[in-house]
């Protein structure tokens, strides 16, 4: 067990922020903490699975994946979006 | 006695240049001060400012503007403006005087440097008067708002702003460190004088004179106006420079320096200005929006100078062009989201009005920026006010140290530009401020933001409180809605009309 952050950028929020979760956190219990600091605070809530994934690939992570065996490193930026939601697949560019 | 013409003495009064014969000229000049890209002092001697004044005429001028900004001041001290003026345009003030004032004297160190290390004699006496322009800067927008400490705390950040780690400050102290504070002179003469006080103060100064005598302060307008001629006038020392560098083979190195200044003056003027034009200065007194504004007086008049004096458009040209039409919303936003960490009240500048004013002059702001501002407006109409604030911190660039947003709402263009370098990974808003770091990654690498800071346990108790305390933001200095949410009466009147 250990304290690791990173960056949460989620699906139709404007700005990145600082997320800190558990090693032994899985992927669905790090989508719940990242909606805390977007859903119903800029971002409208909505009905479904929230997933995740490493920027600028198109696969999600197993939900049930614990963060300290993804790979991910500090800081590393995920996005946490609603599976199969229009826009949830990005753009190539900002 | 007769007495001469200026310009019939003006070149051999000023020519200063001389054979050094007890030190190396090398010594003289040392290329980390002089930074003349290994230049011979000869090609120089064409430098040829294109304004010349002398040091009578100079100390002249400046005393009568002195004079003159000093008793508008005075004469309209019973005004009444600050009871009068909007919440907003008191949030201009505080966040221009703290954010600038002592940065004035950052740059007169700039100026100071360009006046020992220059390597042409105009370039030494034009930076001359340009050092003593900005102590002079920096003491008026001192001593201005001095006067509202007493009604207002946050106006002591004029003067302490500087001295804190408060994060917007970081940010802009990040960048005239870096442009001011730490080039030799011909680099201060590029990234100080020529990108971002011709292209981008000079004009901004205008715009913000303007601002103040429609908002009826006529103290700051006449201010920021003495203020203006100075900068004109000074920021024309870098401009001769670029044409000697072009023509002797330095074209590549002048452009990288240019280049780095105006992407990053840019980002920081989404932060101070965009929000200011387009959401802090009340409806009836916008003359243009920002981006009208950065289209019209920055855009067309760099690009046209850039490419009279042999430079190019930037690399980032387009991407530039492309945030002037989005990044600045985040950027407020962000502000205001984040609004105890700043020393002045954001305007949320969203009522109804406001809003169709944004959609006409930004066409799909509310399918964007809006959608934000909708969950944030019906947790304040329902007063879960807990959720219109923040529990984390944003992610701070690397490089501006400003928050990585982008546009909201299903375009969801926002990410992180990432890059790894010698075994540290670095989180940037863009290309832009990335291709600033890996253009002397040696300069940057070291420097830890905020949130790097956070997570080193610099900044304790780790979390939004111990953020604050570090910040130094003591109870009446953190911000709040500048309007303490009384547009929300406008919004309650609209959704009754459309109810019934």
């Amino acid at each position: 067990m250990a304290l690791f952050p990173l960056t949460s950028n989620f699906q139709e929020d404007f700005v990145l922020q600082l997320l800190a979760v558990d090693t032994e956190n899985s992927m669905d219990e790090l989508a719940a903490a990242a909606a805390v600091h977007s859903v119903g605070r800029r971002v409208k809530p909505r009905p479904g699975v929230l997933r995740v994934r490493r920027q600028g690939t198109d696969e999600a992570f197993p939900r049930n994946l614990k963060v300290g065996d993804a790979g991910l490193r500090p800081m590393e930026c995920v996005e946490i979006y609603w599976e199969g939601s229009a826009g949830s697949v990005r753009a190539p560019r900002h | 006695m007769a007495v001469l013409n200026r310009l019939d003495w003006y070149d051999i009064a000023r020519d200063t240049n001389w054979t050094p014969t007890y030190v190396a000229e090398s010594e003289l000049f040392p290329e980390e001060l002089s930074s003349a890209f290994g230049l011979p002092a000869e090609v120089f001697e064409e430098y040829d400012e294109p304004y010349k004044t002398t040091y009578p005429e100079y100390v002249k001028v400046q005393r009568e503007k002195d004079a003159g900004a000093y008793s508008v001041k005075a004469a309209l001290e019973r005004s009444k403006m600050f009871e009068n003026a909007s919440p907003g345009w008191l949030s201009v003030l505080k966040l221009h005087f703290g954010a600038i004032a002592r940065g004035e004297y950052s740059a007169s160190s700039a100026e100071a440097r360009m006046v020992r290390f220059g390597r042409a004699p105009g370039m030494r006496n034009m930076a001359t008067f340009g050092m003593m322009d900005e102590i002079r800067h920096s003491q008026l927008q001192l001593f201005f708002p001095h006067q509202y400490v007493s009604k207002d705390r946050q106006f002591d950040w004029a003067f302490k702003a500087y001295d804190t780690n408060e994060w917007a400050m970081i940010a802009a102290r990040h960048f005239f460190d870096d442009v001011m504070v730490t080039r030799g002179a011909v680099g201060v003469a590029l990234t100080l004088t020529f990108a971002f006080e011709s292209g981008f103060t000079n004009m901004q100064f205008l715009g913000l004179a303007a601002d103040a005598a429609e908002a009826g302060d006529w103290t700051f307008s006449s201010l920021i106006s003495s203020i203006q001629t100075d900068e004109s006038r000074h920021a024309q020392i870098g401009a001769p420079l670029v044409q000697i560098l072009v023509k002797n083979g330095k074209k590549a190195e002048a452009q990288k320096l240019v280049d780095i200044s105006i992407w990053r003056a840019w980002k920081l003027f989404s932060i101070l200005t965009g929000p200011v034009m387009d959401y802090y200065t009340p409806l009836e007194h916008r003359k243009q929006s920002f981006k009208e504004f950065m289209q019209e007086w920055i855009v067309v008049q760099f690009e046209r100078s850039l490419l009279e004096l042999g430079l190019d458009k930037p690399w980032f040209w387009d991407d530039f062009l492309h945030e002037i039409d989005e990044q600045h919303h985040g950027m407020h936003l962000g502000v205001w989201f984040w609004r105890p960490t700043v020393w002045w009240n954001p305007a949320a500048g969203v009522a109804p009005a406001e809003r169709e004013w944004l959609e006409e002059k930004y066409p799909g702001w509310n399918a964007t920026w809006g959608q934000c501002w909708d969950v944030i407006t019906d947790n304040a109409l329902d007063n879960k006010m807990e959720q219109t604030l923040p529990v984390t911190l944003p992610v701070v660039c690397n490089m501006c140290q400003l928050p990585i947003n982008f546009t909201p709402g299903p375009a969801w263009k926002t990410r992180d530009f990432s890059l790894t370098y010698e075994a540290r990974d670095y989180h940037f808003c863009s290309e832009g401020c990335r291709w600033c770091f890996e253009q002397e990654p040696t300069r940057y690498q070291d420097h830890l933001s905020l949130v790097d800071r956070f997570l080193a346990g610099q900044i304790q108790p780790p979390d939004l409180g111990g953020a604050l305390k570090y910040m130094n933001l003591a109870p009446g200095e953190m911000g709040e809605d500048a309007l303490k949410f009384a547009w929300l009466d406008e919004v309650r009147a609209e959704r009754l009309k459309k109810a019934s």
